[in-house]
């Protein structure tokens, strides 16, 4: 998955119904009928919802041509998760090497 | 106008306020530690005062050269520097995230300095700045530890349920 796809992911994740189907199918796969149940919504409706979340890889859709069940896809939050670590790390390493030059400013008699 | 949660770090770091005051706000001694090993700081501009700019790149090991931009809000010399960060360009211009455009464009940085007998504690603060909806709901899913474990979580339920499938398979 290329970077871009973390913007996908995120703006997939940002609409409460698309996270209400996501906790759903958390449980188990489904198909788009069952799926609709909770919401006073269209298939239409939670079809769309569907393709945003096949887009960004959350999900992803069987085959079989009548039910075509949906399951649920962990990758992209791993995803997001390594991607949020590494501006962590960023700021894990920055504070490292600052402690490192204070100590080296407070203590030039250190050698390296 | 609405903004995310707080995102948090904190230190102690064994020095005296002032010192790590200058250390933070000065360019000669920026450049000294901001960038990670392999990586260059260059400072444009660093110009302390409220509306004054620090304008900055960072250049990878590979030779990608990334370009910040602070706008200062808040200048308390030695307990607290209040700014906007922002991705910029070479002409100090604003930018997105280079790969990620959904990610904020303005955030809200804040760091405080108390004393701690001959050391200091910094607090680090970050939260969005006239954010989109979709921007805050990234930020805040994104330091979200639950966004982090349920990942985990899946992965570990579908091990568990291919091993159980597995499992039952040479049982059958």
């Amino acid at each position: 998955m290329s970077i871009d796809n973390i913007s996908l992911i995120f703006a997939a994740l940002a609409d409460p119904t698309r996270r209400a189907i996501l906790e759903r199918l958390s449980q188990g796969d489904s198909n788009v009928t069952e799926l609709a149940e909770p919401f006073a919504m269209s298939l239409p409706a939670i079809t769309k919802h569907l393709k945003v979340l096949e887009g960004a890889g959350l999900i992803s859709r069987g085959r079989e041509a009548q039910r075509r069940p949906c399951h649920l896809e962990p990758a992209p939050f791993a995803e997001i998760s390594n991607w949020i670590e590494q501006y962590r790390k960023l700021w894990d390493t920055r504070l490292d090497q600052l402690e490192d030059y204070l100590a080296e400013l407070q203590n030039p008699t250190l050698s390296k | 106008m609405a903004t995310s949660n707080l995102f948090t770090i904190k230190r102690t770091l064994n020095a005296p306020r002032e010192l790590v005051w200058q250390v933070w706000t000065q360019a000669e001694h920026l450049t000294k530690w901001f960038s990670p090993k392999g990586f260059t700081t260059k400072v444009v501009t660093m110009d302390l005062k409220p509306n004054g700019i620090f304008h900055y790149s960072m250049t990878t090991p590979d030779g990608l050269e990334m370009w910040g931009k602070w706008v200062f809000r808040d200048v308390k010399q030695p307990e607290k520097l209040e700014l906007i960060q922002s991705f910029s360009n070479a002409e100090g211009g604003l930018g997105k995230h280079p790969m990620v455009p959904i990610w904020p464009a303005y955030t809200l940085s804040r760091m405080t300095l108390s004393e701690a007998n001959t050391k200091t504690e910094l607090l680090l603060e970050w939260q969005t700045y006239e954010a989109s909806a979709e921007e805050i709901d990234a930020f805040n899913r994104a330091f979200d530890s639950m966004t982090q474990g349920w990942g985990s979580t899946l992965e570990n339920l579908e091990n568990y349920l291919e091993k159980s499938n597995n499992f039952l398979n040479k049982i059958y």
